[in-house]
């Protein structure tokens, strides 16, 4: 953590010090017979010894010995800081073994250089903020990250006073740097297994080779009841032994057998329900080890039982209202109760087409429930397909006329028998047909084509409408697709009729998709194997679409 | 004249039902609101068919069948259960239980005679 901290309280003194500290530095290397390589590690100390080198000014009666002592202690630093100085324009102008060894510049590759040098692109303003300390008479002190020659980062802890020459100019600066960069990593790992330790989920940590427990953190402890020490000498099999976890060692296993690195699934572990999370990490110079994490989702499954049940019972309680609304439209456009005048009844008709389509919104709204909970379930028996496409047609007829549509059917004379849910099939023809009889033109012509080929059969609805625009075609399998785009969004519909179709086809084993020109029409299809058995929906999110 | 007991909670629902019904000309109707009425009622009234309401506060339809299965005089009668859960699961429980047919709500009170008619052969 990065830290500016202003040493101007230390007065005058201070700053006499810093000045003396260039002057003294030359004399003090002198006294110790440096040649090429000057101790500047020296100057800062000297820097912050101002006041006993004033004193010793002042008190000129033990000079050597003061000089002496000062002289080894600037030794000592300069062995063990990296230090530089820089001139007022922040050129290099001097740098000690430490820094070159840090650094793995040659000597002569820096001096003369500006000291950004050392400084990548992120660590500009990093500069310009120690710079300002300085302009002002502050020391800055901090964590400065720098360049090495090869271009990679290490980490100083860092010292950095301004200088002054003999009139009291500033004149330049001097830091002291030592390499933080190891004790950052330390550091940085002993966070993270502080974190792993107090986190929330288990974690275990297994050798491949031998399945020797290696770690187990407080909360996977803690489930067992053991303590600390309990682990030592402990192999996976006991966990599995002693808590049915055996599906967990062997999903381990299997990572080995499959040259995988990675599995993650759901299962009852305790009695509870878990995200098992399985990591293979190879380790060149040993077996590797598995990083096994396991997340309680009790919350979650308790969260999404209540939402499922919310929406269940929301649904259903909004069928005993609608089942009175529609009944007693259905029973006056039936002329049940006597003749309605021509007016009336147009109305009544279209209160109990809105009516329908609320049942419908209902129907979608429990389907999807369905589906995000996995529990999309299907009456698959053998069925003519030619057959439930002509009930599906049929009854779609009143939406056919009220549009004068011409609706024309292909492959359906001979029957193709497959094994599928009738129902299901039902739902998804009708909602292809409904949406080609809204989105056509009036009068418009749509085809039901029925193919037939050795192992699958595809059915097809095309319309003659506007087309799906393509920034739309991406969505249209999404759930409450918004296609601002399209005519799509002013025609109705909840926009889940076609994300519901695309969980049952691929529920049943089969495979949906559309075909789409601009201007030109729509056909959506869909294709499912002859023998197939039908696979459980999936709980999804957005299905996105799997576009031809 | 073919004799109903149709058991349901929702009154509106209820008079549909009465009216869909009693228009064909073809049933005799007696309605009750609840699973216990209904128990009560068939001590008077020897039902053709039970037309049952699923989802009903205290006996739900299918504990009202269980109780009427009880009763010699009924414990043949075709059982039709009226459901605003009509998923195939539910469907599948509840002709284990006994249903002879299920219709799901909302119904539509124009078929409804002939529905039940069908049920009857």
């Amino acid at each position: 953590m990065r830290k500016g901290r202003s040493l101007t309280s230390a007065g005058t003194s201070f700053a006499i010090g810093s000045i003396f500290s260039g002057v003294t530095y030359a004399t003090l290397a002198q006294l110790l017979g440096g040649t090429g390589i000057v101790p500047v590690a020296g100057a800062i100390a000297v820097a912050g010894l101002a006041p006993l080198l004033l004193s010793a000014r002042i008190f000129p009666a033990r000079p050597s010995s003061v000089q002496f002592e000062t002289a080894q202690r600037l030794v000592a630093l300069d062995q063990h800081a990296m230090v530089n100085i820089v001139d007022k324009n922040n050129i290099l102008t001097e740098v000690n073994q430490q820094f070159l060894d840090l650094t793995g510049y040659a000597r002569e590759d820096v001096i003369g250089k500006p000291v950004a040098v050392l400084y990548d692109d992120n660590s500009k303003s990093l500069a310009l903020d120690i710079r300002g300390h300085l302009a002002r008479g502050e020391t800055w002190q901090g964590e400065t990250p720098l360049r090495h020659a090869d271009g990679s980062m290490f980490y100083t802890q860092a010292t950095i006073m301004p200088l002054y020459d003999e009139q009291g100019n500033w004149s330049g600066s001097i830091s002291a740097r030592t390499d933080v960069t190891h004790t950052n990593e330390l550091v940085a790992q002993r966070d993270t297994a502080q974190t792993l330790h107090e986190l929330r989920d288990d974690i275990w940590i297994v050798d491949a080779r031998s399945e020797q427990l290696v770690y187990m953190n407080k909360a996977a402890k803690s489930r067992f009841g053991w303590r600390p020490e309990d682990i030592a000498g402990k192999f996976a099999k006991d966990i599995g032994e002693a808590a049915e976890g055996s599906m967990i060692l062997e999903a381990c296993r299997n990572l080995i057998e499959k040259g995988e690195s990675f599995s993650s699934f759901e299962m009852t572990y305790l009695g509870l329900p878990f995200q098992i999370s399985v990591k293979y990490l190879a380790d060149r110079n040993r077996s590797g080890r598995f990083l096994v994490l396991l997340c309680d989702i009790s919350e979650q499954v308790e969260q999404e039982r209540r939402k499922s049940e919310f929406i269940s019972t929301v649904s259903h309680e909004l069928r005993s209202p609608l089942t009175a609304i529609k009944g007693s439209m259905g029973l006056l456009l039936s002329n049940a109760v006597g003749e309605l005048p021509s007016k009336a009844h147009e109305l009544l008709e279209i209160a109990h087409r809105n009516a329908d389509r609320l049942v419908l919104i209902i129907n979608d709204i429990l389907d999807l429930e369905k589906i995000s909970s996995g529990n999309m379930d299907f009456d698959s028996q053998a069925v003519d397909i030619c057959a439930l496409v002509r009930e599906s047609n049929a009854a779609n007829a009143l939406i056919q006329n009220r549009f004068s549509l011409d609706v024309q059917t292909t492959g359906i004379g001979t029957p193709i028998i497959l094994h599928t849910d009738p129902d299901r099939i039902i739902q998804v023809l009708n909602n292809f047909l409904s949406n080609a009889c809204k989105f056509s033109k009036p009068s418009g012509r749509i085809e039901i084509a029925v193919a037939d080929t050795d192992d699958h059969v595809r059915v097809s609805v095309k319309d003659e409408g506007a087309g799906i625009p393509i920034e739309d075609q991406q969505k249209v399998f999404a759930r409450f697709a918004d296609m601002a785009n399209s005519d799509r969004s002013k025609k109705g519909g909840t926009g889940l009729g076609l994300s519901i179709c695309k969980a049952i086809i691929d529920g049943l084993g089969g495979t949906i998709g559309f075909d789409t020109q601009e201007g030109i029409g729509t056909t959506f299809y869909f294709v499912l194997p002859k023998n197939a058995e039908e696979t459980r929906a999936a709980p999804s999110g957005d299905g996105l679409a799997q576009v031809s | 004249m073919i004799k109903i007991l149709h058991v349901e909670d929702d009154a509106d629902i209820r008079e549909i039902a009465q009216l869909s019904l009693e228009l064909s000309g073809e049933f005799e109707l007696v309605q009750c609101e609840s699973g216990e009425k209904a128990l009560e009622a068939v001590n008077s009234f020897t039902p053709d068919v039970l037309l049952l309401d699923m989802m009903m506060p205290g006996m739900t339809g299918r504990q009202t069948l269980e109780l009427m299965r009880q009763i010699p005089a009924l414990s043949e009668t075709p059982a039709i259960f009226m459901t605003a859960r009509a998923q195939h699961a539910e469907i599948e429980e509840l002709r284990f239980a006994g249903a002879a047919h299920v219709i799901s709500k909302p119904f539509d009170p124009v078929s409804l005679g002939s529905e039940i008619m069908e049920v009857l052969g």
